[in-house]
């Protein structure tokens, strides 16, 4: 009985339509990635890589590829070590704030990224700081510290705090039993909110380009700007380079973790 | 309680984050109500509400919040009709292989990012691109799917589908099949089933994914300003343009600080009717 489908075929079928609508641009850039014209031909006339020759000979995207990289690796460690405290104390030591602490954390996923964007700009140019290389990575902490918590919260919720008991019974300090007993288990949560600070940071268009200028620019922004001037497929080149590092993250994620636990503490 | 004090350091991590927050904020509200001069970089007082006078009155500022919020409602719609049967098969389906394949293709366009997939869509629906050329080959006449409302909602509901299905899910999978299959067996035809007990239990999920996807919607800023070419103007661009074409900030923060009132009001209006929801048909939620 549990083996059978409990819906018509008519609902697979829009299912299949759904993904396929889905998933329909990524195929799409790789091939268009290879084609050596800069616009369509069917069918395809030939492949080149002249295109990823061309992103990574143009020194604004080696630069943009850098900071976007740098930025995002600097985001995901210091947002996660700001994080863990903060679950720590919401999940094992229950105060009075709780809520409300957690609630002024996640505030920024409602604004609009376009706000925070303006909103950083004004600070910056209000106090004679200016935009660059620090303050998006100043922003893009704030910003992400939520996707960070969540999943450290969730993760943290399920694990038993006697096994840190036991530790410290055992003669561990306070330190060492959190981080031998409890830290090896907060693996999942650290890894599936890591990935969402570093793909959001690598991502991130509506905040970063009020705050990148001539000299500092990431990959979302230098490739808006490359699109307007330009009609030829080294964005695709690009795209289908942030494909594959995302592709390589869900495997390698379903390989530690398994999807369903990933997507459980997102 | 002096245990407790003790442990309290462990949030100021979080509230310098907060804090800064709330530093960013009123500075920015601060600025909404200075003035810069033309071809000026410096903003001055004196401290005055005419950037709010001049917003409000604006017919071009009070047509695009009109038209933002329609757009928004529209692609949340389209994203239950598309999403929720999705969400339904990949939460209920039989074979664990197909599930799996989904959620990888799901993850996977989800985790690359909006750059590469707004992109793509410019490509795709271009006035050479994929559709068209499909177009002309079946001896069809093109379409302009590009540069319009069209290609605007195309990728903003391609965008906000992966996090709208990925929710919707969950939600989903937390219903026991027991229930459905109870129903069944006491005779109710697959369509009573749904109706009856499916979509009352789903619904608390529904009303989150669905929330979801009109905030994501109501902020969507990269995809219209690529794929809307200029002649889709919603709040988000139109607070882009007002910095890229003067360069006045305290004007473009004004736009914002009415643009946020705008979101949170809606948004809050949501979590009540959400809240409503949850009493009716499910357990109170925390979120």
């Amino acid at each position: 009985m549990s083996t059978t489908r409990s819906y018509p075929w008519g609902v697979s079928a829009i299912a299949a339509i759904v993904v396929g609508f889905i998933v329909l641009p990524l195929p799409f850039i790789i091939v268009y990635a290879f084609s050596p014209t800069n616009y369509l031909v069917f069918p395809p006339t030939g492949l080149t890589t002249r295109w990823f020759a061309n992103f990574f000979a143009n020194d604004r995207f080696r630069a943009a590829m850098f900071n976007s990289l740098s930025i995002s690796a600097i985001v995901t460690i210091v947002t996660l070590a700001m994080a863990l405290p903060t679950a720590i104390l919401a999940v094992r030591h229950p105060f009075k704030g709780r809520a409300l602490l957690l609630n002024f954390v996640s505030a920024p996923l409602l604004v609009p990224g376009v706000v925070s964007g303006m909103a950083a700009l004004s600070l910056l140019g209000q106090s004679g700081i200016g935009v660059g290389y620090w303050p998006i990575v100043v922003a893009m902490i704030c910003f992400t510290l939520p996707l960070a918590l969540r999943p450290l919260v969730a993760n943290l919720s399920g694990i038993d705090p006697d096994l840190e008991t036991a530790a410290r019974n055992l003669g561990a300090g306070r330190l060492g039993a959190f981080v031998f007993a409890t830290l090896p288990s907060l693996a999942p949560g650290l890894i599936a909110g890591g990935t969402f600070v570093f793909v959001e940071t690598m991502d991130n268009f509506s905040i970063t380009v009020f705050l990148t200028d001539l000299r500092t620019t990431t990959l979302p922004v230098e490739a808006f700007s490359y699109i307007r001037d330009f009609d030829d497929p080294t964005v695709a080149a690009m795209a289908t380079l942030l494909i594959l590092l995302s592709v390589a993250i869900v495997f390698a994620i379903e390989a530690v973790l398994g999807l369903d636990r990933f997507l459980d503490l997102g | 309680m002096r245990q407790q004090r003790h442990e309290l350091w462990l949030a100021l991590p979080s509230l310098c984050v907060v804090a800064l927050f709330c530093i960013v904020f009123v500075s920015f509200a601060s600025v909404s109500l200075m003035k810069v001069d033309p071809g000026g970089a410096v903003m001055h007082g004196p401290l005055s509400l005419s950037n709010y006078e001049r917003a409000l009155v604006s017919p071009a500022v009070r047509q695009t919040a009109y038209y933002t919020i329609r757009l928004a409602l529209l692609i949340t719609l389209l994203s239950v009709l598309l999403g929720y049967p999705l969400a339904y098969v990949l939460a209920r389906s039989p074979s664990s292989r197909m599930r799996r394949a989904i959620l990888l293709c799901l993850v996977a366009t989800f985790l690359s990012g909006g750059v590469t997939r707004a992109y793509a869509w410019t490509i795709i629906l271009g006035n050479r691109g994929l559709i068209n050329l499909g177009l002309q080959w079946l001896g069809l006449p093109r379409l302009a799917l590009i540069n319009n409302e069209t290609g605007v909602i195309i990728s903003v509901l391609n965008f906000i589908l992966p996090f709208f299905v990925l929710t919707l899910f969950g939600a989903i999978r937390t219903i026991p099949l027991n229930l459905e299959q109870a129903a069944r067996n006491l005779g109710a035809s697959r369509g009573r089933v749904f109706r009856h007990v499916t979509l009352p239990l789903s619904l608390p999920g529904l009303a989150a994914s669905a929330s979801l996807a009109f905030a994501l919607s109501l902020g969507a800023f990269l995809f219209p300003q690529l794929l809307g070419g200029g002649r889709v103007q919603v709040m988000a661009t139109l607070i882009y343009d007002r910095i890229l074409s003067s360069y006045d900030i305290p004007a473009a923060a004004t736009l914002s600080v009415l643009f946020l009132l705008l979101v949170l009001t809606l948004l809050g209006g949501l979590a009540l009717a959400r809240r409503l929801i949850g009493s009716r048909y499910g357990a109170p939620e925390a979120a």
